[in-house]
């Protein structure tokens, strides 16, 4: 009778203790949690960051620290500017990206009238997560939050920045790339620039991966880097957005072509319609030495054969348009 | 506010959950991600029900206020719901007794002399006088029985009156003292979707000429489920029967549903959710549990038939059958409807100690079979909440025991008329007639305590439509021997019946619970 009692008690017992605290608390289950609205936070404001007074301290600390530090870290070679000579703005800067060298670069490398009047788009959910970074980000490169995902997107400041007569630069991809080519742009700026009728500036950025790629925040190294300006794109009367998009990614096409084809060769190659977007090799030789009729291998997206190629330092010696 | 039903999905967080199983309950850890279906929690009751039941009486729905009905030399009729419903019984004063007062004090007023009150139990056994006397109360009781309080006998050849046939040729017969009154006022309890409204008067007072157009195979088959009228054939049939009767016969109807407060304080935490027992809860799991585990059977089903529950009146609403049904319907659904995302492999239900036909009695085999596979499995509107071919496993231990004054026929089903088949059409084809006309099982029906000869086919009946949608049936700690004559298997554990399920649904079947009672109805999309 005893152990009948006691048996059962234990085992009962031992259930009853299974999920429980000391106190005998059971954590509420995942679904039976009562449905919560979460409430977003509101906007990290900006406003602040473009006030004479923030402006002049950014001015000091773009000349007297980001660019010196950017140019001991690397090795830029800046090419096009005489593409912008005649710019005043606004006009939106269009720019591949795998790299944080990307945007000091091209901050480092416009004209001072430009950068004077120059704001930066920059993922809300990466930049603008934690207030103090939100802060730095602002006071340093005049970013303001752009909302990559999600369906409540908030509206986008870049409209009125350009109304406001502000430069933007903006990296259409989105992210920066994993394996150092690009991946498929937005069409945000095209139709900011169509609205706006602002020009826009294809912008190409090689060697950055290699330089500081993803998931490395700084990596000094002298790496040798070209920041390369494109003409600029104005957009043509009723032209619309995917049009433009489509001369957007045409010219960043040749501008990354440059270096392997020359400036001339790779004019020719556009004008044969030979270019695409920089995506990377899909498909290289089996190996090295494969001859180029040989056998070829199909790259999957993030293959460490992409990010090889990618990272392959930039030859010593420059191409002169 | 009552928190409204949901569906679980179990977690590492997730606590073991409770199983009922006949006279008795256990723990159970679920497999991780299986569904548990839990009703709304119980809506709070009216406070004054008896100003509710003023109220409905003065303004009563597509009928006059049934003051005005009552005059002096009249023939009224009184029908209440038998002690099948609800379940468990009704803490008192009951509800039909708080009615039946209200009306008689009406009926007194205006000088009704010839008032008779008729339980309407249909082939259910006679309730025995204190029975009645628990349900109408000791005044309604003292004043009328036994002359005219009686018991509604479907087989009293005189007393029964054929009101006509349907277009669909299904005969209308019920209690020759109500069809030939000037009003019948009738009271129910809509414990389920399946209750009052049509089926009311033309089952509680019918015969077995008339019952068995809708208690039959075809109609049960055709009914998915029984608790969805609108996909019930079954409510088809009682439509078409409360048409012909409401061009025939003058019904008053009163209508009631409870909230989902089924058991009393000390057994609080089988109201509740698991994850929500406090220690007290848990100590008297625990201490409740372990004395029930310990005391004798026979004192066991005793003190569990003692259990009454502490229900809230959630609605009282009265006049025309067909214009008050639909707002009792609203009710019902309120508590107990949630929805389901789709049907899974597996159905799990733990039954209770205690379903209609065993009040104050013995769940037998058959009605085992009656309440997990007509019941619980028909808890549902749109679809079951298991597939076609997936598998139901029921906790109780299915013992090989009869209420020898209660349910005589089962005794003779169960013995002789399973071990030949467990096919209900060649149940109904070979063995129907037999059982329902069988003049001892009647002599026992009129004058003892014995459930219809019939009965015990249409509990089997009831079960037609699961029977003919799942694949196998597993009961976990079921009597091997008895669960073997019902064409069924029996488990020790819940890990043993997932494996023996496993040559229907495969190794990783998905999983739901339907935790009842207090009653869910599953709304599966």
């Amino acid at each position: 009778m005893k152990r009948r009692w006691f048996g059962g008690l234990r085992s009962d017992w031992q259930l009853l203790r299974q999920s429980r605290d000391i106190q005998g608390r059971a954590r509420t289950p995942r679904t039976a949690q009562p449905h919560e609205i979460v409430t977003r936070p509101s906007p990290f404001g900006t406003n602040w960051a473009r006030t004479p007074v923030v402006q002049a301290a950014r001015q000091v600390i773009q000349t007297g620290l980001l660019k010196p530090v950017t140019w001991n870290t690397v090795k830029p070679d800046v090419e096009g500017l005489d593409h912008l000579d005649n710019l005043d703005g606004p006009v939106v800067f269009v720019a591949n990206h795998s790299s944080h060298l990307d945007a000091p670069l091209i901050i480092g490398s416009v004209p001072t009238r430009l950068r004077r009047r120059l704001a930066v788009g920059a993922a809300a959910d990466y930049f603008f997560d934690k207030k103090w970074a939100a802060v730095i980000t602002a006071v340093v490169f005049n970013a303001f939050p752009i909302e990559r995902r999600g369906s409540d997107r908030r509206r986008s400041l870049a409209p009125q920045l350009l109304a406001d007569g502000w430069s933007l630069l903006l990296f259409p991809e989105g992210t920066r790339s994993e394996d150092g080519w690009m991946t498929p742009p937005r069409l945000g700026p095209a139709h900011l620039c169509v609205q706006r009728r602002v020009p826009m500036v294809p912008v190409v950025l090689r060697g950055t991966f290699a330089a500081m790629p993803r998931d490395v925040n700084w990596r000094p190294g002298q790496h040798r880097v070209v920041v390369r300006y494109g003409k600029p794109i104005h957009p043509e009367p009723n032209e619309g957005a995917r049009a433009l998009h489509a001369r957007m990614m045409s010219a960043l096409a040749r501008l990354w072509a440059e270096d392997e084809l020359g400036w001339y060769g790779s004019l020719r190659a556009q004008a044969k319609g030979e270019l695409s977007l920089p995506t990377g090799p899909l498909e290289i030789a089996s190996t090295d030495s494969a001859p180029a009729e040989g056998p070829r291998a199909v790259v999957p997206n993030g293959s460490w054969r992409r990010v090889w190629e990618a990272s392959r330092p930039m030859p010593p010696t420059r191409k002169k348009r | 506010m009552s928190r409204p039903g949901f569906v679980l999905e179990v977690d590492e967080r997730t606590p073991a959950l409770l199983m009922h199983e006949g006279e008795g309950f256990r723990l159970e850890k679920l497999p991780l991600g299986s569904r548990v279906i839990y009703p709304p929690e119980s809506l709070p009751g009216i406070r004054d029900v008896d100003e509710a039941i003023r109220q409905a009486l003065a303004a009563p729905i597509g009928r006059p206020p049934l003051e005005e009905l009552l005059y002096a030399g009249m023939r009224l009729t009184i029908v209440f719901d038998d002690l099948s419903i609800p379940l468990p019984p009704m803490q008192t004063p009951d509800v039909r007794q708080r009615i039946i007062e209200q009306v008689l004090e009406l009926a007194a007023g205006k000088g009704v002399d010839d008032v008779e009150l008729i339980a309407g139990n249909a082939l259910h056994r006679r309730m025995t006088p204190a029975e009645l006397k628990r349900t109408v109360g000791d005044r309604v009781y003292r004043s009328f029985f036994p002359d005219h309080l009686k018991n509604h006998d479907a087989e009293d050849r005189e007393n029964l009156l054929e009101i006509g046939h349907t277009r669909h040729g299904e005969v209308v017969e019920i209690n020759r003292r109500a069809a030939e009154s000037d009003l019948i006022v009738y009271v129910n309890v809509n414990l389920t979707a399946m209750s009052g409204g049509p089926k009311s008067v033309s089952v509680g007072l019918a015969s077995y000429r008339s019952l068995k157009h809708h208690h039959n195979v075809h109609t049960l088959r055709n009914s998915k489920s029984f608790n969805d009228p609108p996909n019930s054939a079954m409510h088809h049939s009682y439509n078409r029967m409360a048409e012909l009767l409401a061009s025939n016969v003058n019904i008053f109807q009163i209508e009631t549903t409870v909230n989902n407060n089924l058991f009393p304080k000390q057994l609080d935490f089988l109201n509740k959710r698991e994850w929500e027992w406090n220690l007290k809860d848990q100590a008297s799991f625990l201490a409740v549990k372990r004395a029930n585990d310990l005391v004798p059977p026979a004192k066991r089903r005793q003190i569990w038939h003692k259990t009454a529950a502490p229900y809230g009146i959630t609605g009282v609403h009265a006049g025309d059958p067909a214009e008050v049904h639909p707002i009792t319907m609203k009710n019902v659904l309120r508590q107990q409807l949630t929805e389901v995302n789709g049907p899974s492999d597996i159905g799990i239900w733990g039954l209770p100690y205690i379903c209609p036909y065993n009040v104050n009695s013995i769940m037998n085999p058959i009605l085992v079979m009656s309440l997990s596979l007509g019941y619980f499995f028909n808890l549902y509107r749109n679809q079951p909440i298991v597939r076609p071919g997936g598998v139901a496993i029921i906790y109780h231990p299915v013992q090989n025991e009869f209420h020898s004054v209660h349910h005589p026929s089962y005794i003779d089903f169960f013995e002789e008329v399973l071990a030949e088949t467990t096919d209900p059409v060649a149940i109904e084809t070979k063995f129907e007639e037999q059982f329902a006309t069988d003049p001892w099982y009647i002599h026992l029906y009129r004058n003892s305590y014995a459930y219809h000869g019939v009965h015990p086919l249409y509990m089997w009946y009831w079960g037609a439509h699961a029977l003919e949608h799942l694949g196998d049936v597993i009961f976990v700690g079921g009597d091997r021997k008895t669960t073997a004559r019902m064409g069924f298997r029996s488990a020790s554990t819940l890990n043993d019946a997932l494996e023996m399920a496993r040559e229907r649904v495969g190794s990783s079947p998905t999983i739901t619970y339907q935790h009842t009672p207090p009653l869910s109805m599953a709304d599966v999309r």
